[in-house]
């Protein structure tokens, strides 16, 4: 891993398109960063990116049609299995 | 203003024939971009799958206003990504998961997908609010 010391207002660069910025350190354990990158480039706190990672996996698959067609051909809904909540 | 826009584009009928890209993937599956939409006429649920990586596929359904209040709001950089300027424009749909609950398809409150429909492009938008629900009780699952 590379290891950087930057002061606020200092930036790193990766490749020519991301640019990392030091915003701000509050309380010396909260670091506030501003990050440039082009709009292909997903940029996400890791904790939450993992969560949604780990859903999708759970979600998603070959299996996600499989059940679509089972359910379409069982006749039901969603209109008429809502939840009322 | 949003809430009328989303509600008249939300047939998926109207989703189901052309290509969709999505420029940063989905979370897990980035290196899946293009995507189909199938329609087994199933209720209002469709499934999106990759066309390069089939088996990146999910089940996915309109965002419901009704239950679940407003659509989300898309980040400015965000809408960049899908080419979006009016964000009444936006399809919201949330990605149901029929495997993780014997009784219920629950839905992901907190990676719902915005669509462009006029450009095919689409994101999954992460939001960082930790009292949304991922797995919110959608539907029973059909018997």
């Amino acid at each position: 891993m590379l290891i950087l010391r930057r002061k606020i207002g200092q930036v790193i660069t990766i490749n020519d398109n991301i640019r990392i910025i030091i915003q701000d350190v509050q309380n010396e354990h909260i670091v506030r960063i501003g990050i440039e990158a082009p709009p292909d480039i997903p940029v996400h706190r890791m904790e939450i990116y993992n969560i949604i990672q780990q859903e999708n996996a759970s979600a998603g698959g070959a299996g996600a049609l499989n059940w679509l067609k089972g359910a379409s051909n069982d006749g039901s809904s969603s209109d008429e299995n809502s939840d009322e909540t | 203003m949003a809430a009328a826009a989303t509600k008249t584009v939300m047939k998926p009928e109207a989703i189901s024939n052309e290509a969709f890209f999505f420029p940063q993937g989905l979370a897990g599956f980035s290196d899946a971009h293009e995507f189909g939409f199938i329609y087994e006429g199933h209720g209002d649920i469709v499934c999106l799958q990759s066309i390069d990586s089939p088996e990146a596929a999910f089940l996915l359904t309109p965002w419901d206003e009704e239950r679940l209040g407003h659509v989300p709001k898309l980040p400015n950089e965000q809408c960049s990504c899908i080419s979006i300027d009016d964000q009444s424009h936006i399809m919201w749909m949330v990605v149901l998961n029929p495997f993780a609950d014997k009784e219920w398809v629950t839905a992901n409150l907190r990676a719902p997908i915005a669509l462009n429909l006029e450009a095919r492009l689409g994101l999954q938008c992460i939001r960082a609010d930790s009292e949304l629900e991922i797995r919110y009780r959608w539907m029973k699952q059909p018997s």
